[in-house]
């Protein structure tokens, strides 16, 4: 052990805490300035009513609290943002616990086609809204012509994606889905890799097949991977705002209006920061509570435990 | 990830701090050479001879021409920075309402400027008798909000009907049509003749026409041809969204599609970029469109020159249209009031070069009479009977107009394009969202 | 090995025939973006549609490149990225570092604080940070848009580094510091080297973070700073749609990126892995 006399003189040594602090001071201070203060002014804005054309700012109360809450416009787009997380996170799991069995069952030989797997997490949701709008609209789309090409719909005019207000909320999913099944197929594969060999054979030796073993053993033991990969995805699928501007810009008849963009466009196109502020700081709250009941109830038992 | 180190020498890391330094310190300069952004001209800032000016397509089109002129006769420098129609507005919008303004002209849609109205500069001082006279008196008003113009048209716009040459001069389509339905086979000029040519020529492929599920002028039109005396609103501001006009209206409109079949699916989200492409395509033997379409046709496409353009068409009050102009304004907080004056005073000038551009369209009717008549322009004489027919009328002058048409006009639209709908019923449910705008 | 993997047979080759077919199906509409981008302009919106391209043309690349804007915006993106990614691991690193060596309360509040910025949608910060932007004159500036794209990268850059620091046994910084080392040189000449992949995939998802990004952009920028995902979304003009250069412009702008991944999908792999797993 070298000593560390002469290296050089003795450094005044502040404590760790003191340490630990300082190294996580610049990036507290840019969230504080980055984030904190635009959410208190939203906080703030949310009490007025404000009408920056005009010029005019007038404190309200709660006045746009009750006019979001009064208005249908806004829960059904609560009730829509919610079927899309629904939607998109329950398409995401199924499509990559599949696909992520399927590398599995294959093993390392696989790993190549994997890779090629990642590529969707590259492109840009725009870019990905834009591509499947591209896909599935009426008189252009190719998917509705090569499914009648081979038999699936009777007609290219059968399934109006984009246009059908029953099915509109889904079709703009799919790029979401598309874009982020790899990250859970991903996921899931390394928590996969993870189960104990003896387990799965012990299982085996009981004459459990397929279908016993990937709801009594493997899903179980993924649960604090399925956990982590279900919150982070289901915070970004309720933030979903690109893909979906993109492709239908909340119509058909509002049926893909989810929250996201019901706020923006009643910022920018209807002129009303005091209401949209409101919309956002009930969002917030929301989001807050849900995701920390999930941290509570799912992670941090999982970290705990280890 | 367990890490074994043999000896007791710390691994040196790839990058010294010097060498780090020196790199953090080429990427700062670097960063800060470039923080600002590539794009754009310089800020213009006050006194300076450069203008900004923010347009969509069609006024990038339009405006070129016009700058590069003023450009060789004053040496100002003109910035034309192009924006999406929804981009546009929300540019617009916000920096209006926040005061930080990264233009100094602006190109924008008639609809626009009631609700930017309070922060626009007034441009009485431009509008001599000489001016008003060579404008068409409903894109001259819809100019003026509270008492003063704070728009110059910079060019405008309505639709017309088009229409397939080849298949309507065709002697055997022209026997056909005879024979079904009694009279000569023309470019339909009333709502039953436009139902009849629509229902005849929807065979082997193609559609008679397009309904346009994602767009509410074209609905408002044959509002006006119906014969009310406003759309949405009349000239007091009384709600008359759901009068028997507007009602007669909208079951034209949808029925073409609901009942009569004569459009391709996908209605509902059918909006101008469609209705292009599917009359480029062959797809549509007549398509109600505005007026520029005419001479955008690319040679490419299999439909060029054999389209033949006619006035909008008429229902119980006769020919009506929406003109849709788009006007230059200039906001009141602007540093460069001056020069975005002069310069409006330019393009005013020299409004004709516009009818040069892709766009082809113009403001003053001066510059449209120039060129009616003339081989290629053959769409001037339609515009010019569509603009000035009596029943023509400009949208009302609102606030709320653009939340109307996102929230109660497209929606509604849109739900009666399904079968069974309830017209009148949709419009009494229309009724009591407008007025919860207004 | 892999405890659940198939041995060699008919079941074996069947699920290859899966995967193949799966493969397919999601590698379809990328395929499709990018052979559409070299048809002729026409083609691209034709009805019916066709798959293959009719005839090969770089028409579509010719005009999206000309369009105004769309050099600048491609300049732009990169420029914004870069700031971006770099600001936000100068910032997530040490931050990380102390929060995962020194398990404080105040980190503890920090990572909380950091997870709660994430779960933000960027709407509902847009209009307030504009204003804010304002007062600091940087709108319309790929500064102050990369500082306003550090508020979705930072907190996802401190999470990725927490994971690989974590990684890292703190037996190795004890080992630098007798030696000799200050702590601060103990995390830059040792724990650093050795996490050196972790801050690649930390800087490609900040940049990715960055490059992708559209909705501040949308706001915080007007002439001089717009980004190329506003550029790809302008060829949805009033009256046309310009399928042919939007997919053109899009195929130029993923295409790097894809690339970058592949050159690094070790360490994505990885790095992704072990945030999760170690939950």
């Amino acid at each position: 052990m070298r000593h560390a006399l002469g290296r050089r003189p003795a450094r005044l040594k502040i404590s760790d805490r003191r340490f630990a602090f300082l190294l996580m001071l610049p990036a507290c201070l840019f969230l504080a300035a980055f984030v904190l203060w635009p959410l208190l002014r939203l906080v703030i804005d949310s009490f007025f009513q404000i009408s920056p054309l005009a010029g005019t700012r007038s404190f309200t109360g709660l006045g746009n609290y009750r006019t979001a809450l009064e208005s249908a416009r806004f829960r059904n787009a609560a009730l829509r943002t919610l079927e899309y997380t629904a939607i998109v996170v329950t398409m995401e799991f199924v499509l990559g616990l599949g696909a992520a069995l399927l590398f599995t069952a294959l093993g390392e030989r696989s790993r190549l086609l994997r890779t090629a797997f990642l590529y969707p997490l590259m492109i840009a949701p725009v870019v990905a809204g834009l591509l499947w709008r591209y896909l599935l609209i009426d008189n252009f789309g190719i998917v509705n012509s090569l499914l009648a090409r081979i038999g699936v719909l009777s007609s290219p005019g059968q399934i109006s994606w984009l246009s059908d207000p029953h099915i509109a909320l889904f079709s703009v999913a799919l790029p979401d889905i598309w874009l982020t099944t790899s990250f859970m197929s991903l996921v899931l594969y390394a928590g996969l890799q993870n189960i104990p060999p003896d387990v799965v054979e012990a299982a085996r030796i009981d004459g459990a097949g397929p279908v016993r073993m990937l709801t009594g053993i493997i899903v179980p033991l993924l649960r604090p991977v399925i956990a982590v990969a279900l919150i982070v995805r289901g915070i970004d699928a309720v933030k979903a705002f690109d893909v979906i501007l993109i492709q239908t810009n909340g119509g058909p008849q509002d049926a893909t209006n989810t929250l996201s963009l019901l706020i923006y466009n009643t910022m920018t196109s209807y002129s009303q920061p005091g209401l949209a502020s409101a919309m956002s700081v009930m969002y917030l709250i929301v989001m807050l509570a849900v995701a920390v009941v999930a941290v509570r109830m799912i992670w941090l038992p999982g970290r705990r435990a280890r | 990830m367990k890490i074994i180190r043999t000896s007791e020498e710390p691994p040196r890391p790839a990058l010294s701090r010097r060498g780090f330094l020196q790199a953090a310190g080429v990427a700062g300069v670097a960063a800060a050479a470039t923080a600002c952004g590539a794009g754009g001209g310089s800020s213009g800032s006050a006194g300076s001879s450069s203008l900004r000016v923010v347009c969509e397509s069609g006024g990038f089109a339009e405006l070129t021409p016009v700058a590069a002129l003023f450009k060789k006769q004053t040496g100002t420098t003109v910035t034309l920075t192009q924006l999406p129609y929804d981009g546009l507005f929300s540019r617009v919008s916000s920096e209006l309402g926040s005061g930080a303004l990264s233009f100094d002209v602006a190109a924008i849609d008639a609809i626009w400027l009631p609700q930017f109205a309070p922060k626009l500069a007034a441009l009485d001082e431009l509008f001599t008798p000489a001016v008003k006279a060579d404008l068409f008196p409903a894109t001259l008003d819809e100019g003026q909000i509270g008492g003063r113009y704070v728009g110059m048209p910079g060019w405008t716009n309505v639709e017309v009907l088009f229409y397939r040459r080849d298949l309507f001069e065709s002697p055997a389509e022209q026997k056909a049509f005879k024979a079904r339905y009694g009279y000569d086979l023309a470019p339909p000029a009333t709502w039953q003749q436009f139902t009849d040519a629509a229902r005849f020529f929807t065979k082997g492929g193609m559609y008679g026409t397009d309904v346009k599920g994602d767009v509410e002028t074209e609905f408002l039109a044959h509002v006006l041809q119906a014969g009310s005396p406003g759309v949405v609103l009349d000239s007091t501001g009384a709600v008359i969204i759901d009068n028997a006009q507007h009602v007669k209206a909208l079951e034209f409109y949808s029925s073409l599609s609901n009942q009569y079949k004569v459009a391709p699916s996908g209605a509902a989200q059918v909006g101008w970029p469609e209705a292009q492409n599917l009359f480029y395509q062959g797809k549509t033997a007549m398509t109600r469109f505005w007026a520029h379409l005419y001479r955008q046709i690319p040679s490419t496409a299999s439909v060029y020159g054999k389209v033949g353009v006619a006035p909008m068409i008429g229902g119980s009050a006769g020919i009506a249209g929406i003109p849709g102009p788009f006007y230059l304004s200039v906001p009141a907080k602007g540093a460069n009031t001056d020069l975005a004056l002069k310069f409006i005073q330019f393009a005013y000038d020299h409004n004709a070069l516009g009818i040069g551009t892709s766009l082809g369209l113009a403001a003053r009717k001066s510059a449209f009479a120039q060129y009616a008549g003339k081989p290629g322009y053959e769409s001037f004489t339609p515009l010019l009977t569509t603009l000035s027919a009596p029943a023509t009328r400009s949208r009302p002058k609102t606030a709320g107009w653009q939340q109307i048409v996102d929230t109660v006009l497209v929606p509604t639209i849109q739900k009666s394009l399904t079968p069974n709908a309830d017209f009148a019923g949709l419009l009494s449910a229309a009724r009591g969202s407008v007025q919860s705008i207004v | 090995m892999n405890a659940l993997q198939l041995r060699p047979g008919i079941a074996r080759v069947l699920l290859w025939g899966l995967l193949a077919v799966v493969l397919l199906l999601y590698g379809f509409p990328f395929v499709y973006l990018i052979l559409t981008s070299f048809k002729p302009p026409l083609d691209a919106i034709s009805v019916p549609p066709v798959f293959w391209p009719r005839a090969w043309s770089l028409v579509n690349y010719r005009s999206a490149l000309a369009a105004p804007g769309v050099a600048a915006a491609l300049i732009n993106s990169l420029v914004t990225a870069v700031i971006s990614s770099a600001l936000a691991l100068v910032l997530a690193v040490p931050a990380a570092y102390g929060v995962t060596r020194y398990g404080t309360g105040a980190g503890r509040v920090f990572l909380l604080v950091a997870l709660v910025t994430r779960m933000m949608p960027p709407v509902a910060i847009g209009v307030p940070l504009i204003s804010f932007m304002q007062a600091l004159h940087l709108t319309d500036t790929s500064f102050g848009l990369a500082l306003a794209q550090m508020t979705i990268s930072l907190p996802l850059a401190v999470w990725l580094m927490a994971g690989f620091f974590e990684a890292v046994p703190a037996e190795l910084d004890e080992a630098a510091q007798v030696d000799g080392c200050s702590r601060l040189e103990a995390l830059r000449r040792v724990v650093l080297p050795v996490t050196a992949g972790g801050i690649a995939v930390t800087a490609l998802f900040a940049f990715l973070a960055s490059w992708n990004e559209f909705l501040f952009a949308l706001l915080l920028t007007a002439i001089r700073a717009g980004t190329t995902p506003i550029a790809i979304a302008n060829f949805q003009t009033q009256f046309g749609l310009q399928w042919g250069s939007m997919t053109a412009l899009a195929t130029l702008y993923s295409v790097p990126v894809i690339l970058l991944a592949i050159v690094l999908q070790r360490h994505i792999v990885s790095g992704l892995t072990l945030g999760s797993v170690k939950g």
